[in-house]
């Protein structure tokens, strides 16, 4: 029995909700079950924006775990926020571009990424696609899905779009196999 | 007549608050008044967003105390109507709730309970627990379905309606921000498909031709003169209470037959007792669930016999223990030892519960 738990958590308005939502639509539509619930506070915009998010085989029952096997955390608010989902068999990925603190728990690895300031800085992406580097990362890290599940929702959530925009779907793809390439970067470094 | 959506069966990926709002469709609801308040909000986007093609109704009013009352009017001019709230909102809706328990109104109400007390958190809670059985200045005359995910939700937000109407006593669907919010497969259905006919809406005023010809005086009362006057008609409401609990009390267990530490949970809690008790079983420990579905009123006979055949009770909520004095009342003569994990207003994971049966097992609960 496999299930993968996932704790996604950044400033509000980073678009964690928003790749949550693309990573279990795109889990339900592969045939998994999936479980995910938003977490945030009454600010419209700010505060720190956590995604829980459950993949799996068989039946879900809790809804909140404890402890997720992989934590992204995407600003040093989110750091100090979810330290507490975080064992020893658990995966912490962070921005090392946006946080000025680095990740001290107890863990069983670290993988620092800058994807924030590639998405600034690559001509092929754009800081608007940052969360989606960060998709590819999760992605990568996981391998509970296949990179085409997640173009299926993307193209779901946002084909329109992408179809008024054509770049907007060349940007999106590419910021999904930058984080990709991004963290099996990261990986053998290890 | 409202345009039924579902008509055959459909899974869909969807938010519990988006599911309550398809529910009440299939049950043939055809208005809805709502004031807003997080996480209960999406019952009404997605009833309102539904409109054009349901052709139901929809009206949001100044603030919960009128959409409760709104909801009563609704009902008394013959629609089957209901109402969601959460919370604070929950609280000034008590007066009305009071009312629809006075005169006997079918009313129906989602609640997404949040943090307490007062503004608290907008995320989750199980602190309106006592609140929606035994709000208002009364006895209670209410039937309570607590949830534990989004099947749960359609099944008795249809059942609701129909326990609702059948024994006019107001029905509450209780559940919680995480369920509100989150999103998990649901398998929508039509009742019919599952044999389920729906309690027909009847006019309680305004009925057809003229009175004292065609038809008695309908005189429905919330005000009495004397002392025993009121006392008589509250008697025959909780007989008829007493009848209906047998009929509308539900309960699930969880491998409690032989259960030696036996969990007692409601909603989305009761999830998380599953899980846990999964792990410890794997462990080798004799752990199991008693899970009530109808908070109000509760299953006794078989939560009686749950707890005498268990050596040791865990009761767990995310609230101060507001289920588990209504339990306890209704355990009374019992000696089986308990012991408590409360989070007020946070979610209980598996594995709280995992480490608290494995520290109830090195050092047993006391009576």
């Amino acid at each position: 029995m496999s299930r993968t738990k996932i704790v996604l958590a950044g400033e509000g308005g980073q678009g964690v909700q928003s790749i949550a939502k693309i990573l279990v639509e795109a889990g339900y539509e592969a045939g998994k079950q999936v479980l995910y619930i938003p977490n945030f506070g009454v600010e419209q915009r700010g505060g720190v924006s956590i995604a829980f998010c459950q993949i799996a085989d068989e039946t879900i029952g809790e809804p909140r775990f404890s402890k997720g096997d992989i934590i992204i955390m995407l600003s040093d608010r989110a750091i100090s926020r979810c330290e507490t989902y975080v064992n020893e068999n658990s995966t912490i990925v962070y921005d090392t571009s946006v946080c000025t603190i680095k990740p001290t728990v107890k863990c069983k690895q670290v993988i620092g990424i800058d994807a924030n300031k590639i998405a600034n800085e690559d001509p092929s992406l754009g800081a608007r696609v940052f969360n989606i580097i960060i998709l590819g990362v999760l992605l990568e890290a996981t391998h509970v899905l296949e990179l085409s599940d997640i173009k299926n929702a993307m193209e779901k959530a946002l084909g329109k779009k992408f179809d008024a925009k054509p770049e907007l779907r060349t940007k999106n793809y590419n910021a999904l196999d930058m984080g990709i390439k991004l963290l099996k970067e990261q990986q053998a470094l290890v | 007549m409202v345009n039924k959506l579902i008509k055959e069966d459909t899974k869909m990926f969807l938010t519990g608050n988006e599911v309550l709002a398809y529910a009440a469709n299939a049950a043939e609801a055809e208005f809805m008044y709502g004031y807003p308040i997080t996480p209960q909000n999406e019952i009404m986007h997605t009833w309102c967003k539904l409109l054009p093609k349901t052709e139901a109704g929809f009206l949001q009013t100044e603030d919960e105390i009128s959409a409760g009352f709104s909801t009563l009017g609704g009902i008394l001019a013959g629609k089957r109507a209901f109402t969601a709230t959460a919370g604070p909102g929950n609280v000034i809706m008590q007066d009305a709730q009071s009312m629809a328990e006075m005169m006997r109104i079918p009313f129906v109400c989602a609640v997404m309970q949040r943090g307490g007390p007062s503004t608290a958190t907008v995320i989750y809670a199980q602190q309106e627990t006592r609140l929606t059985c035994f709000g208002g200045n009364g006895e209670g005359f209410r039937i309570v379905y607590s949830t534990a995910g989004h099947q749960d939700l359609y099944d008795y937000m249809i059942k609701a309606f129909n326990t609702a109407w059948k024994y006019r006593f107001p029905t509450y669907v209780l559940a919680d921000g995480y369920q509100g919010k989150m999103r998990e497969p649901v398998m929508l259905y039509d009742p019919a498909s599952r044999g389920i006919s729906m309690v027909p809406t009847e006019k309680a005023l305004l009925g057809p031709g003229q009175i004292g010809i065609d038809r008695k005086s309908v005189h429905m009362r919330n005000t009495y003169n004397m002392e025993e006057e009121l006392m008589e008609v509250l008697e025959g409401y909780q007989k008829d209470y007493d009848k209906m609990a047998e009929e509308v009390a539900e309960y699930e267990e969880y491998k409690a037959e032989d259960a030696e530490i036996l969990i007692i949970a409601h909603g989305i809690v009761a999830r998380s007792a599953r899980t846990a008790i999964d792990e410890l079983r794997a462990k080798g420990i004799k752990a199991g669930l008693f899970r009530p579905i109808t908070i109000r009123p509760l299953a006794v006979k078989p939560l009686r016999a749950a707890v005498s055949r268990a050596k040791q009770i865990l009761f767990t909520e995310s609230a101060n223990g507001q289920l588990a004095q209504m339990v306890l009342e209704k355990l009374y003569g019992l000696n089986t030892p308990y012991s408590t994990l409360y989070k007020m207003g946070v979610g209980v994971t598996g594995d709280d519960l995992v480490s608290k049966v494995e520290s109830m097992i090195k050092e047993p609960a006391m009576i």
